[in-house]
């Protein structure tokens, strides 16, 4: 429909993942490509799917897109302060190829990083943190900066580059977890952290003492198979903290893999309440659990609808969710995959009228179908 | 002075003493002139002063504010310095320093739920016995409320480490414009849908009124080392901020003064500062006793690399109480100079400070203003100090021109506008320097979308015709709203 | 409108606030209602408006600046080093000027003339001891009730010690002047044979003036201003013979310090020069003129009088001299205990609350024996604590273990 987009690179759409069907797929290589396609959406009223390393398109309601917006081209690195641990990169940016890059200088960005096609939009939309957010917080708390094209076709910055800032509504923040409803997600600037130099884990009996008796560990998980505590810092910390807990120490960081299977649930719960949600998972779940956190990602084979809705009842009765993040698409006509809506709802609505006022930019994926 | 109460404002007041008594409500000249402004230069105009102790009663004078056409201001302690708690339309000043229950403190879950009128300290007090501590920690946090905190997303010397007041916020309990009750967050991580309380937290009270926060308390830490470095010059201390972080640390809290401003808090402290030096940094690490002693011997040696004069090392905890003392009570010493003060809030990035603080001191210079500089240099957060005299004719526009001199040189370093004090009405005319319209145009929908009346802390934030973009024409009828 | 008194606040004074807000938590009277009207940086701000005539002495002002114990805890926490005290006194005076009713004229006469008077004075105790003695404190009207509770036992008649001096068995290291004071001659005659005790046994000549008078704190602190300016030109001729004045209550110390802003600079001689008795004692205790004696001879709760810690920043003094008694001391949160003076008379209700908090904290601490440095404090406390805790003078507990003492350690 216009030639000046470029043609999308086929190498970078995963194989297993198929974008939907729909009128137009595009790859915009600038902001203000995005904008322009953005714009004639909004004018033909088109609805469209943002499309980065297809990882987390499970995560909401359905989109049945006429137009996919592929953001993989959206790719540079703007800027990098290595002193100042900052970086502008733009969303399409691998998380892997980035953090390839930060690791020459010994930095990071605390980004999660399972899949090797994962985008930092795509993370950031879905709203995702990485294990070590229970010593250094989830990635929400790390864009300092955002620049984001608007449903109908606006380029909006936020924020600033620097890593403390109050100057203005913290728009930056809200993009993280609004699966682009409030904009596509073009460029950020996050926070870093050097990356400290001794990485161990220490496989542990009882998750509970390991959390009493470490200061601030980078991560307590718990899986089907056992429980490990992740230690990070200098050298001689590392020794100490991890001699306080007496388990096998093995160097490095063994994060547990997540078996994928087709269908994926995110339980998340007050911290206090993860054990009891662990004993209240269905037969067959695997899970990875965030002791301290109260995330526990857990992926199954099939879904017992009945099984699914009485965890999510009680979830939500302790003041938290459980969010379907994947699965087949007959499921999600089946399931609400949020649950009972947030307060505010209005609110919400309003917001991305704001951003979006004709329901344009991946429409109907938030909680209440907004 | 305030005029006086208009016909429609005496029914508003008669309102406001049946739902709060007359107690609750303050009208005459005195308390409305005592309510007119916050720590900072700028005067308001309040209508009436209302002392407010529940949720249910902000909603009730939301509404009855709402049905009268008058606006709401809340306030805290009235710490605040970019006068975001200034009425500068008149309006309903609402107090809520009486607010200040702490309801619970959940030790499992490290959360507690407050009121907003609970002063910051406090809340650190009341949960040390459980080992745990509010993070933020503003030099104003013995007097301040963590409802101002919430508005203001304060920071403080430990934000380097823990971010700042967002970071610690997990849910809010908010009277929305409509006079209705809402949470937003939650207990458990990643709350679904939009974050609501991520731009509720530094919205500096005009999208809602905050009456309940559950906050996330932070553990103690096992040691600390508590640095007090003097150098020649702030070059030298700024290169030891530099060589810090190159080296891998981020320490707990990176603080520095320069001399003026070190004479000033010893001649009321007598903390034993090394008021001989050009500047002195304050480093603070925290951990477990093997951590904090390599770092604390890690900055030693970059510190000795960069002519240092001396490391100190607070030993026992009044040493260390004294040195925060002496830092955050800083910008009050500076009375002693001249009668007025302006402190100041922006933010470069780290690696410019050297560079800004030359063209700060020579500001000065131009403006003949003293300069005090005392500042957060882990996160690149200047904050100058101008000693005045605002009884000089033309003085006060002089300094608030210096000031704004100030911020220009920041924002082309590629800083922004403040760091944690926020804009209030002190720099909404600033905010074109880093916004375009259209950002300016996206902010003002934020607003828009939780309170298109206005009921809210009028005029705050964003420059005057911010919401001007409608991207060709206006729009049409049977768009989503 | 504005100020018409030579004691008004300054716009020096006053320009001295930031408006920080530092102060605010530190305030008791704003701890209890949340209004800057009840801050001190509030009645500062007040004292401003009526100096810029943004207002007038009106019943608003009044009463921001009346609700204020005068307790001064906002002062050692000020980084501008606001002289609040001394503009409070100045804003006291001008509402005693400008709005002085027949009840504060009755008021002011009675804080200069009465307590000014020995005679009187006797005549007070003598009626006050009838009252205790009788049980007819059982009736007395609710506002003295608290007070007559607090008041130590009282003889039906006191020696009095004008006119006597006393020598050390050395050389004095100096010569001292006691101030006898209104109440503390008659009511407290203990605390000042104590304290002479303890000054000739560390070394110095204490004499005690005849022609002293009442400091004039009470009548400075309620707005008798010209009255209180009498009674210090009385009290500085009265003083001029010796090196230091000495008084034992913290209240009358903090006053007498201020003396340069209530006698006309000739009437005080250049060498004025004050102490606390606390000072002196706990400077002996460290010089070797005061021993100190053996532990183990309990938990003592300390209370930091206002005027003691807050005007005079007295903090570790007091500790200094009961641990050398052999005590072992808990700090009490130094705010105020709702005495304030004639406070508990004006505004009996307020003064309790903050009575009844203070003694709930000392329960907390578990001890029964307190120590106190202010006579008033000393009585609010004993009138909200139960009939086992005792309240003494750092200086009285020091000498009774003093004479408990082993002859060899004394």
């Amino acid at each position: 429909m216009n030639t000046r987009f470029s043609a999308i690179p086929s190498a970078d759409i995963s194989a297993d993942r198929a974008i939907p069907p729909a009128e137009v797929v595009l790859a915009p290589t600038t902001l203000e490509e995005a904008s322009q396609a953005l714009r004639i959406a909004t004018e033909q009223r088109m609805k469209v799917l943002i499309w980065g390393g297809g990882n987390h398109q499970g995560y909401g309601h359905r989109v049945h897109p006429d137009m996919v917006l592929i953001t993989t081209s959206l790719n540079r690195i703007e800027v990098w302060e290595p002193e100042d641990l900052t970086i502008v990169a733009e969303a399409g940016t691998r998380i892997s190829q980035l953090e390839e890059m930060l690791a020459e200088k010994r930095q990071t960005t605390l980004l999660p990083n399972p899949s090797p096609t994962g985008t930092i939009g795509g993370a950031l939309a879905a709203g995702l943190s990485s294990y070590k957010r229970f010593r250094y917080g989830p990635s929400r708390d790390r864009v300092l900066e955002t620049k984001v094209v608007t449903g109908d076709g606006r380029i909006v910055r936020s924020g600033g580059r620097v890593v403390k800032n109050v100057t203005g509504y913290d728009i930056p923040r809200l993009m993280v977890g609004a699966l682009g409803r409030m904009g596509l997600i073009g460029s950020v600037c996050l926070k870093l952290i050097p990356t400290p130099a001794a990485a161990v884990t220490v496989e542990v009996d009882d998750p509970a003492v390991a959390l009493a008796t470490l200061y601030r560990p980078l991560a307590v998980l718990s899986t089907p198979s056992g429980h490990s505590a992740f230690l990070w810092g200098t050298q001689a910390e590392v020794e100490s903290q991890a001699g306080r807990l007496g388990g096998e120490v093995l160097s490095g960081h063994a994060w547990p893999p997540m078996p994928s299977r087709p269908v994926a649930w995110s339980l998340r719960l007050p911290p206090s309440q993860l054990s009891e949600g662990l004993e209240r998972l269905p037969e067959g779940w695997d899970y990875v659990a965030q002791q301290g956190v109260g995330i526990t990602e857990c992926t199954a084979d099939q879904v017992e609808i009945g099984a699914a809705k009485e965890l999510r009842g009680w979830a939500e009765s302790v003041g938290g969710a459980l969010v379907l993040t994947n699965g087949p698409e007959t499921l999600y006509e089946r399931i609400d995959p949020w649950g009972t809506p947030p307060a505010g709802l209005d609110y919400q609505r309003k917001l991305v009228a704001g951003f979006d006022p004709y329901r344009v930019l991946n429409s109907g994926r938030l909680p209440g179908g907004i | 002075m305030a005029a006086t109460l208009t016909g429609s404002n005496t029914k508003l007041r008669d309102d406001l003493i049946r739902l709060l008594g007359t107690e609750r409500v303050m009208d005459s000249t005195l308390e409305r002139h005592l309510y007119a402004k916050d720590a900072g230069v700028y005067i308001g105009n309040p209508t009436v002063v209302v002392m407010i102790e529940t949720t249910e009663e902000v909603a009730q004078v939301v509404r009855a504010a709402r049905h009268h056409g008058v606006p709401i201001v809340a306030r805290g302690a009235g710490t605040g310095l970019s006068a975001g708690a200034v009425p500068e339309v008149g309006g309903v000043v609402l107090v809520t320093t009486r607010m200040n229950r702490i309801e619970e403190i959940d030790a499992e879950n490290h959360t507690a739920w407050v009121g907003p009128g609970v002063i910051n300290l406090d809340l650190s007090r009341a949960t040390t016995p459980f080992g745990m501590h509010f993070a933020p920690d503003p030099s104003s946090q013995s007097a301040c409320t963590v409802g101002g905190n919430i508005a203001c997303n304060s920071g403080g010397p430990h934000c380097l480490s823990e971010g700042s007041t967002v970071n610690h916020i997990l849910a809010l309990e908010v009277v929305t414009d409509t006079g209705d009750v809402m949470i937003v967050g939650g207990g458990a991580p990643d709350p679904i849908g939009l974050d609501l309380r991520g731009i509720l937290v530094g919205s500096e009270g005009t999208l809602g009124i905050v009456t309940r926060a559950l906050v996330k308390l932070t553990p103690n830490p096992p040691d600390v080392r508590t640095m007090a470095v003097a150098f020649p010059d702030i070059e030298d201390a700024a290169a030891t901020v530099s060589g810090i972080i190159a080296a891998g640390l981020i320490p707990a809290a990176l603080e520095m003064m320069d001399q003026l401003m070190m004479q000033a808090i010893e001649n009321w402290l007598h903390a034993g500062l090394p008021v001989e030096a050009g500047a002195l940094l304050l480093a603070e690490v925290t951990g477990v006793t093997e951590a904090v002693e390599a770092e604390a011997e890690i900055i030693t040696r970059i510190a000795h690399g960069n002519n240092a004069l001396s490391v100190q090392v607070a030993v026992s905890p009044q040493e260390r109480e004294i040195l925060w003392k002496s830092r955050k009570s800083a910008f009050g010493a500076v009375a002693q100079a001249a009668p007025d003060y302006y402190l100041h809030d922006t933010v470069v990035p780290r690696t410019r400070l050297v560079e800004a603080m030359r063209q700060v001191y020579e500001i000065g210079q131009r403006y003949q203003i003293t300069m005090m500089n005392v500042f957060h240099a882990g996160d690149g957060n200047l904050h100058p100090l101008m000693a005045f005299d605002a009884s000089e004719p033309g003085r006060l526009d002089e300094v608030k021109a210096a000031a704004d001199e100030l911020v220009e040189i920041c924002v082309e370093k590629g800083g922004v506008l403040s760091g944690e004090h926020g804009i209030g009405i002190e720099k909404r005319h600033l905010m074109p320097l880093l916004f375009t319209e259209m950002d300016l145009d996206a902010q003002a929908r934020v607003k828009e979308a939780f309170d298109a009346g206005g009921v809210f802390n009028p005029g705050k934030v964003l420059p005057e015709g911010s919401r001007c973009f409608d991207f060709g024409r206006p729009v049409p009828e049977g768009a989503w709203v | 409108m504005g100020y018409q008194t030579p004691y008004a606040p300054t716009r020096s004074e006053l320009s001295s606030c930031i408006q920080c807000g530092l102060c605010l938590p530190h305030c008791p009277t704003f701890r209890l209602t949340g209004k800057e009207t009840d801050s001190p940086r509030g009645r500062l701000t007040a004292m401003t408006a009526v100096l810029d005539g943004v207002t007038g002495i009106d019943e608003v002002f009044t009463e921001t600046i009346s609700f204020c114990l005068g307790c001064r805890a906002c002062e050692p926490v000020c980084p501008s080093m606001v002289p609040y005290g001394r503009t409070l006194e100045g804003a006291r005076a001008e509402i005693a000027a400008q709005k002085g009713g027949a009840a504060r004229r009755l008021r002011g006469w009675i804080m200069e003339t009465w307590l000014g008077s020995p005679a009187i004075m006797r005549v007070i105790t003598w009626a006050t001891a009838m009252v205790q003695h009788t049980g007819l404190a059982r009736i007395a009207p609710r506002r003295v009730r608290s007070g007559l509770r607090g008041l130590r036992h009282i003889g039906w008649r006191t020696a009095s010690l004008r006119g006597r001096s006393f020598e050390p068995e050395r050389a004095p290291v100096a010569t001292v002047g006691l101030l006898t004071g209104c109440i503390m001659g008659p009511w407290f005659a203990e605390v000042h044979q104590a304290s002479i005790a303890l000054l000739v046994r560390a070394g110095y000549r204490v004499v005690v003036p005849s022609g002293q008078t009442c400091c004039g704190a009470l009548a400075a602190h309620d707005g008798a201003a010209d009255g209180a300016a009498r009674l210090a030109v009385r009290n500085a001729a009265a003083f001029r013979a010796v090196d230091y004045v000495v008084a034992n209550a913290a209240g009358c110390s903090a006053h007498l310090k201020d003396y340069h802003h209530w006698a006309p600079g000739d009437t005080l001689g250049e060498g004025w020069q004050v102490r606390d008795i606390t000072e002196l004692a706990a400077e002996a205790v460290e010089d070797g003129r005061l021993p100190r004696l053996e532990e183990g001879r309990g938990v003592v709760a300390l209370q930091h009088p206002c005027h003691l810690r807050n005007a005079q920043r007295i903090i570790t003094q007091p500790r200094v001299i009961l641990e050398a008694a052999g005590y072992q001391t808990t700090d009490i949160d130094p705010v105020c205990c709702g005495a304030a003076g004639f406070y508990s008379i004006l505004r009996p209700d307020t003064s309790a609350r903050l009575g009844r908090d203070k003694a709930d904290e000392i329960g907390r601490t578990g001890a029964t024996l307190v120590a106190s440095a202010n006579p008033g404090c000393e009585m609010q406390l004993r009138s909200h604590l139960a009939g086992e805790y005792r309240v003494l003078h750092p200086v009285e507990l020091y000498m009774q273990a003093l004479s408990d003492a082993p002859e060899g350690q004394a």
